[in-house]
């Protein structure tokens, strides 16, 4: 049990709370709060929710009123 | 919801964990193991390897023989590795101390070494099989070592004892002859030193019946 | 980037300028990387139908110590691993980042540069692996003399990476950035630490081979995977224009894979000589990745429910799917070796060499291919050239891969179920594993035309000069093209 023991048992102890600490605080800081809405953030105006991008085989069956550009 | 500060701390938390967990406790248990001398015997045990071994050793790494034998003996009762005379006993952290870098190995498309030393003590048997592993085992996958030997000329006084002896398909022209090359001495001295034949107190000998 | 403004943090304000001049100034960097990466890609296909061959035909080639199997079947590895897998995933970084944090990319030269460092280091420490210089580390073997120019190659790109993060215009996070972030910072600490303990100062005896693992399994783990689901979650959803099924189901994914995947790397030990603690805490961690790949498995599948039939017009989407359902698989299949019982007969044997392209070509490879499709057209505003060879390239890789893993899988188990009777001499289990591995080059064959069938389409793409390819109006094109667009407000 030398002093590199006890840096390993103190900072196994000291990381985990940090970790905590941080989440705690994350959440009082309202971080954790409306998490879905991230999931929007591939699509723009541009490539829209919606619209299939990427049509590149078979076009010629491909329906044609979502290919068309909104406009 | 601008969390980058908690996304980098838990990023680096994450693997601080492990990079105690799985390098430097290792290393605090298994990274200052020393040889161990038997009371009874003097013997002391693992040593470091002699000069010709160690540049084998060297070749061993280089032609990355590594891939295809491990160099580690599972325990008994865990795989057949006693059972196929691969070692006398199960390795242990102890035995590979001197080893830079380890072998122990991660696959066995050919056998494993660890005891090759005592199953083959044969130089013959060890330059042939180099030479082409199909003198000896035939229907081996292993490739051919050829390069680690020369052809010379059968001298005046009659064919070389240090000549590879190789029979049939194998044997060269008539007037000539199959040397090793000091790499392929080098080879066979490592292969000839892998021994798991000396008791650790972590890992005895079974006894014999 | 004043001709940027005005952007604000509403999601989902990009224009069409503002998109075509991000696409656009990725231009010259994504290129290099993915150039390289393919000449990498090439290149390690040789080497590996060589040593494949090699496997069942000993004599092969083997009149000269830098084609004997052990140098080619290294020589292979570092090419895909470091060449193409590592160049290809850093090319998708940078696009993904740059459209993801909604800003041109930034500091070029300090990206072109880390690209041109990493394949002089890669190009002399390959050279050196076949003269003979390998570290004899498994996944860490090019020579001390080459690593410290992959380093600095690496803090570069990570560098650009956290600039980038600092300066995006988009303040929200998406799944795929945690992914990119955790992986960029991750790969430097274990190629450092590993190279420290292996290679510069190696640790003593046993503990090199924990080292060894606990790099080997992290750079798949930590490296790859975060970077092929970064691209899974970008992709599957942009492409079947529908947002992932649970976002939170996703976050769930992304915390669990960071606490137990870096755990997971002793399980290549077991049976090994190491205390039972070691292995059995890698054990556990290696079950527990039950919990992040069926999160994840979940999440894909419904949000692919209903769109299947996307498959039959997008390229990309059809490698995306292929390579997250192989996630699914190898992953499973993953936990499975890592149990005792199951390790006892497969450790050792080519089952693991099939469980390591499940994962770096079926889940990987693939997803980074899918990536390929949707970015090239996009930075360099040309369509593909060929539907046919993008079919070939599909349907060559897919069947090719699956039918090179799962014989060899089952071979190996039965390489295994051999090895562990003692009574069946060893060369009798050689003839055991003889057909997988006639197969395996076999399969070897098909996946090369895929790739020539790739890099002919992609060649083809960058030197036609010609207009739009068949159709009149603009159709995947249709968010970067130059012109003005009506943005409705």
């Amino acid at each position: 049990m030398g002093i590199i023991s006890f840096i390993l048992i103190g900072s196994s102890l000291a990381f985990p709370a940090v970790a905590l600490y941080a989440l705690w605080w994350a959440g009082r800081e309202g971080q954790l709060r409306h998490h879905d809405k991230a999931a929007l953030l591939p699509f723009d105006q541009e490539e829209p929710l919606g619209q299939m991008t990427d049509v590149v085989l078979n076009r010629s069956s491909f329906p044609k009123q979502t290919l068309t550009n909104k406009a | 919801m601008n969390y980058g500060p908690l996304l980098f701390l838990g990023i680096l938390f994450t693997l601080a964990s492990s990079w105690f967990g799985l390098v430097v406790m290792p290393n605090q248990q298994l990274g200052s193991l020393q040889p161990n001398m038997d009371t009874n015997t003097g013997v002391v045990f693992p040593q470091p390897l002699p000069g010709e071994a160690a540049q084998g050793r060297e070749l061993y790494r280089s032609l990355g023989c590594n891939y295809c034998h491990t160099q580690q003996v599972r325990r008994e009762g865990f795989g057949s590795d006693i059972a196929r005379g691969w070692g006398k006993r199960g390795s242990v952290a102890r035995d590979y101390i001197y080893d830079r870098p380890v072998f122990l190995g991660s696959s066995r498309t050919g056998p494993d070494l660890t005891n090759i030393g005592e199953r083959q003590p044969s130089y013959e048997w060890h330059y042939s099989h180099l030479y082409n592993p199909q003198t000896t085992s035939k229907g081996s996958i292993m490739p051919p070592y050829a390069f680690l030997f020369e052809l010379r000329r059968v001298g005046p006084d009659g064919p070389s004892t240090n000549a590879v002896k190789l029979g049939g398909e194998f044997a060269p022209e008539p007037g000539w002859e199959v040397h090793p090359k000091p790499e392929a001495k080098q080879l066979v001295e490592y292969l000839r030193s892998l021994r798991s034949s000396v008791a650790l107190p972590e890992a005895p000998l079974p006894k014999l019946e | 980037m004043a001709a940027l403004s005005p952007w604000d943090s509403n999601l989902g304000q990009s224009n069409r300028a503002q998109l075509a001049e991000i696409d656009a100034s990725c231009r010259g960097s994504v290129l290099l990387f993915f150039l390289s990466g393919m000449l990498w890609l090439l290149a390690g296909t040789v080497l590996a139908l060589l040593a494949s061959y090699k496997l069942h035909a000993p004599g092969f080639l083997g009149d000269a110590a830098w084609l004997t199997f052990g140098r080619i079947r290294t020589a292979h590895l570092n090419a895909v691993i470091y060449g193409f897998s590592a160049e290809v995933a850093v090319g998708v970084i940078l696009w993904l980042m740059c459209r993801l944090c909604r800003v041109p990319l930034m500091a070029q030269s300090l990206i072109n540069s880390a690209a041109v460092l990493w394949n002089i280091g890669l190009v002399i420490g390959i050279v050196g692996i076949l003269a003979g210089d390998t570290t004899g580390v498994e996944y860490l073997e090019l020579p001390k003399y080459c690593t410290p120019i992959l380093f600095l190659s690496f803090a570069l790109i990570a560098v650009w990476t956290i600039v980038i993060f600092r300066f995006r215009r988009e303040k929200h996070l998406y799944v795929s950035q945690w992914y990119i972030l955790a992986a960029v910072l991750w790969f430097p600490w274990l190629y450092s630490t590993a190279q420290l303990l292996l290679v510069m100062d190696p640790a003593r005896g046993a503990v090199q081979a924990a080292v060894n693992w606990w790099y080997g399994h992290n750079v798949l783990g930590l490296w790859f995977t975060p970077v092929g689901l970064a691209s899974i979650y970008y992709f599957l959803p942009k492409v079947i224009g529908r947002p992932i099924h649970s976002y939170y189901l996703s976050v769930l994914g992304f915390w669990t894979l960071a606490l137990f995947y870096n755990w997971n790397g002793f399980h290549h030990l077991v049976g090994g000589p190491f205390p039972a603690w070691m292995i059995t805490i890698s054990i556990v961690a290696s079950v527990m990745m039950i919990i992040p790949v069926v999160a994840t498995a979940i999440n894909h599948h419904f949000t692919m429910i209903g769109h299947f039939g996307k498959l039959k017009y997008s390229p990309t989407l059809r490698f995306i799917v292929f390579g997250a359902m192989s996630y699914t698989v190898s992953s499973l299949q993953g936990v499975l070796s890592a149990v005792r019982w199951f390790s006892e007969t497969a450790h050792f044997t080519h089952h693991t060499v099939a469980h390591a392209h499940w994962g770096m070509y079926a889940f990987f490879t693939m997803t980074m291919f899918g990536s390929m499709y949707y970015i090239l057209p996009r930075i360099t505003q040309r369509e593909w050239p060929s539907e046919r060879l993008i079919s070939l390239h599909f349907w060559c890789t897919a069947v090719g891969i699956i039918l090179y893993v799962a014989p060899l899988s089952w071979g190996g188990w039965l390489q295994g179920k051999a090895m562990l009777d003692a009574q069946i001499p060893f060369l009798e289990v050689v003839k055991v594993t003889l057909p997988y591995l006639k197969l395996r080059t076999v399969t070897g064959v098909i996946l090369a035309v895929g790739h020539v069938a790739f890099f002919a389409n992609i060649c083809w793409l960058l030197v036609r000069t010609f207009g739009p390819y068949r159709q009149p109006e603009p159709m995947i094109l249709a968010g970067v093209q130059p012109q003005t667009a009506p943005v409705g407000k």
